[in-house]
């Protein structure tokens, strides 16, 4: 009896199942591809919104294409529908979206136009026709912390971040992880200043860590001040988002840098080709994908350097950062001998690993 | 002792934008014009002060840019509020929304938005700034710093001492009155507005010029709105405006220190200091008795010359 109810469920669940699946491979493209971008920041903002327009400007090469775009679009349905909906009227269909808090707005707009398909960076909002990405930053941060190391006198390193969650605290982690790689006694003593574009905050908190001593900063924010108060000091620094040697060239010793094209040009290329189907978790990728780093500055020696590229190709090769046995701060254990931290586990994490230094 | 140098040698860069900007609050809402538009002054002065740097590479010039810049834009303010008697209310917000915008657009169009610049130098007084402790913590400041407390006394005189300065606040008090006694209301409204704007705009170019060394997009950071509180706060008066904005500073400069020496606080109680120490202060101003003794009599409310009240 109940093994017959188990059948039944098993074979409901697999008609379910199958009858899911032509609807997830329904998508179909009207036409040839037609790509525009609605970007967050404005597009020279030396950061996340200018990795994007330049991602757009060698799409635009490689696809022998305009992409036109909108700069500058806040994260609320007022702002973004009218230029997203100008976009499909004149005929585009895939929408490139730029941030987190346009994923409301992206998840209507894609069932409300089932023929378009969209892509979000940063997003959280995934269906048919809407995928959102993100790069595993974590891969990137734990090399520039090993850049980081190597270029630190004092072995105390020092980062400025916004706000302690998920995707922050695995950039932290892995900075220090990668520290420890060239020194084991390194430390990353971390301020939050609890906005992403506050220079004030983040000057101030790059000059305190300097004073504490700290000789190497690296960031997850969005604009360059850190990268540039330690230049004026005469110390080092690593950036996110872009290469930031542009706006510090004697400080700056590695960055972690988006290439969304890189992850972009495929995508659309299966979009084209109607292969596309966008994965209910969004696309979460890795070093050489649509991220990859700038290294290495002058005080990185050569020695060091082949270590980091040597580590970057193990990473490509399927070596994972939060590999365990791995342990916080604390001394709890996070991740057992041979398993490696799984990707829910990492949006989530909340804790430190040892070499840590901050509030919480 | 280090760590104390540190801190509070950081105290005044971190005070003086809270100090001028609630200064020019006072002058203009002495006149009876509730400026709630200092958020968007400061960003415009800021976006300004970058700029200027940008095309001149002086950081001092830049500096009066930004007053300038923010005394400009804020003759739409003016327009509104004198003229067309507007609600002062809705005009100070509009105008926060008219800068934000506007600067974004303009640093946006010419490329200032993170831009490293070469920012306003530190100027140790010969001979003073080798003093222990007190070199670092008084003698080796910029020049708006050195300046802040002549500015004060300036602006203190002439509201206090001086005919103008008596005229400006019976229009605050008064304007029916003032203008029976053939005091030009609607000029001298326009003229605090400006001034004020001025200072707010200082403030701002002070923030992007000497203290971030960068423009982006919204930088202010609720500032603005830090010093109107301070203004209600100081009830008007100069000195203890003075005195809450190197409150603020002081624990502006704290924040990040207490957390680069590791000490254990909860972050997230630590940012939220200087917003519970407005609330702190607000309702300590309340519990000292009427706030509205110290308000100028006519702040908020048009003149029309003919609804004599």
């Amino acid at each position: 009896m109940r093994s017959s109810i188990v059948k039944a469920v098993v074979a409901g669940s697999l008609l379910a199942g199958l009858s899911a699946l032509p609807a997830l491979a329904e998508f179909k493209l009207d036409g040839d591809p037609k790509v525009a971008m609605i970007i967050f920041g404005p597009k020279n903002d030396g950061g996340w919104s200018q990795a994007f327009d330049e991602a757009r400007v060698r799409m635009e090469e490689s696809m022998g294409t305009k992409i036109p775009f909108v700069d500058s679009i806040p994260e609320n349905a007022t702002a973004i529908r009218p230029p997203v909906e100008l976009f499909i009227q004149k005929g585009y269909n895939i929408i490139i979206g730029s941030a987190f808090g346009y994923s409301d707005t992206f998840k209507e707009l894609a069932e409300q136009y089932p023929n378009v398909a969209f892509l979000n960076g940063a997003g959280i909002t995934n269906g048919p026709n809407l995928e959102s990405f993100y790069g595993r930053t974590y891969e990137t941060q734990y090399l520039c912390g090993m850049a980081a190391a190597a270029a630190s006198k004092t072995g105390k390193l020092g980062f400025v971040a916004a706000n302690p969650f998920g995707l922050v605290n695995w950039t932290v982690n892995a900075y220090e992880l990668g520290a420890k790689q060239i020194n084991p006694d390194a430390t990353t003593t971390v301020i939050f200043t609890g906005a992403w574009n506050d220079p004030v905050k983040e000057r101030a908190a790059a000059e305190a860590l300097i004073e504490q001593g700290i000789d190497v900063i690296g960031q997850h924010v969005d604009t360059p001040a850190a990268q540039i108060v330690a230049e004026e000091k005469g110390v080092w620094s690593t950036g996110h988002h872009r290469d930031l040697s542009e706006f510090a060239p004697k400080a700056v010793q590695c960055s972690s840098v988006w290439v969304w094209d890189k992850f972009l040009d495929p995508e659309i290329q299966k979009i084209a080709a109607g292969t596309w189907e966008p994965s209910p978790y969004g696309a979460f990728f890795h070093i050489g994908n649509g991220i990859d780093i700038a290294c290495c500055g002058d005080q990185v020696s050569e020695e060091n350097k082949a270590k980091i590229m040597a580590e970057r190709q193990a990473i490509i090769d399927g070596k994972h950062v939060f590999a365990g046995p791995l342990a916080d701060r604390d001394g709890n254990e996070k991740v057992k001998g041979g398993e490696v931290l799984g990707d829910g586990d990492l949006w989530q994490m909340d804790w430190y690993v040892d070499g840590v230094v901050s509030q919480q | 002792m280090d760590f104390l140098v540190n801190w509070i040698s950081n105290v005044p860069g971190f005070a003086v934008p809270f100090a001028l900007a609630a200064l020019g609050l006072i002058l203009t809402e002495k006149s009876g014009v509730l400026s709630l538009g200092a958020e968007g002054f400061m960003l415009m002065g800021a976006m300004a002060g970058v700029g200027a740097v940008i095309l001149t590479a002086q950081p001092e010039l830049a500096l009066l840019v930004a007053a300038l810049a923010a005394a400009m834009v804020s003759m739409i303010f003016a327009v509104l509020v004198v003229i067309l008697r507007v609600n002062q209310v809705i005009a100070g917000l509009a105008m926060v929304f008219l800068c934000q915008g506007l600067t974004s657009l303009i640093a946006t169009l010419e490329g200032w938005t993170s831009r490293a610049i070469i920012g306003l130098a530190k100027l140790p007084i010969p001979g003073l700034a080798d003093l222990p402790v007190v070199g670092r913590i008084v003698f080796q400041q910029d020049i708006v710093v050195y300046l802040t407390l002549p500015i004060f006394f300036a602006v203190q005189w002439f509201l206090t001492r001086t005919e103008t300065g008596l005229k400006l606040r019976a229009v605050g008090e008064n304007p029916e009155a003032a203008d029976s006694a053939g005091i030009n209301v609607s000029l001298y409204r326009t003229g605090a507005i400006a001034a004020g704007a001025a200072l707010v705009g200082l403030a701002g170019g002070y923030l992007s010029v000497a203290v971030a060394k960068i423009w982006v997009d919204g930088m202010a950071g609720g500032r603005g709105w830090i010093a109107i509180a301070l203004v209600i706060f100081a009830r008007w008066h100069p000195w203890r405006a003075l005195f809450g904005a190197v409150l603020f500073g002081a624990i502006e400069a704290l924040i990040p220190r207490v957390a680069a020496v590791g000490i254990q606080v909860p972050q997230y109680f630590m940012l939220m200091t200087p917003y519970v120490a407005t609330l702190l202060v607000m309702i300590w101003a309340a519990m000292r008795g009427n706030v509205r003794l110290d308000e100028p009599g006519a702040l908020g409310r048009p003149h029309v010359r003919e609804e004599r009240r």
